[in-house]
């Protein structure tokens, strides 16, 4: 699951807009594949984000985001060099996180 | 020593009792997320949730979403407030066989801005409270689903 997160981050007047995407199946565990099986649910629980290792953000979710989410939230402040974080981890204990450096 | 034994037995029923209680928040959370995620009825779900407290209805809570949604399993949602000081975001969908959405823990160093991307089963209420100096806000919207989904939600 290496590289699953994309972030972004713009900065605006007075505050820096970081987009996140993230490639995930999100399923709820009621949707059939072609063969009319259930397909188990596998979605993501937990997404943490940290501004130099601070928690800035928690998202707790299940199955009713959309598959590959993707977040928008904005910074009151972030100076260039900061690393922001974002780490996931779903309902089966798998984890990803990745790095991002503000401009 | 007996003195010694004593001490020692005393000491480390407290350390055990000290161990109970900063491993109970961990755990706790986990059993509530996990409580509330699988529940499947938003009626019972709204009110263990609310817990009697009183809800304000507030329009200082912005949440903007289509009025008309063509694909049920992605609906872009996005929450702002000018409130300082929001500490929780909570979104529902009514008619959702998960009604509980997402959760959202805000810290001060962000601005009460998020967006994301929702399923909806079928046209239904979608439904915030933010948690804010204590107090309950609420609003709600309104979204009719052209193609909901087998599955979705």
């Amino acid at each position: 699951m290496a590289n699953s997160i994309k972030i972004r981050s713009q900065r605006r007047d007075g505050y820096v807009e970081v987009k996140l995407l993230i490639s995930h199946p999100m399923e709820n565990g009621r949707n059939r594949d072609a063969n009319g099986e259930l397909i188990p649910a596998h979605f993501i629980e937990h997404l943490l984000v940290k501004l130099n290792d601070q928690l800035i953000l928690t998202a707790n979710m299940a199955g009713s985001i959309s598959k590959n989410p993707f977040f928008t939230f904005r910074l009151k402040t972030g100076n260039s060099g900061d690393r922001l974080s974002a780490e996931w981890t779903d309902n089966r204990q798998s984890k990803d996180s990745a790095e991002h450096v503000l401009d | 020593m007996p003195s010694t034994r004593r001490l020692f037995l005393k000491h480390s029923g407290i350390l055990l009792a000290g161990a109970l209680l900063a491993g109970k928040p961990a755990s706790a959370v986990a059993e509530r997320l996990a409580k509330y995620f699988a529940a499947e009825d938003f009626a019972t779900l709204y009110a263990q949730f609310i817990d009697q407290r009183t809800v304000i209805d507030s329009d200082k809570l912005n949440l903007i979403l289509p009025e008309i949604a063509e694909d049920g399993a992605v609906v872009p949602v996005s929450i702002a407030s000018e409130l300082d000081g929001i500490e929780k975001l909570y979104l529902f969908a009514d008619k959702n066989p998960t009604p509980l959405l997402a959760e959202f823990e805000l810290t001060s160093l962000i601005v009460p801005f998020v967006t994301a991307r929702i399923k909806l089963a079928e046209s239904c209420n979608v439904i915030l409270l933010a948690e804010h100096n204590g107090e309950l806000l609420r609003t709600s919207r309104w979204v009719n689903v052209m193609r909901g989904g087998c599955g979705t939600g």
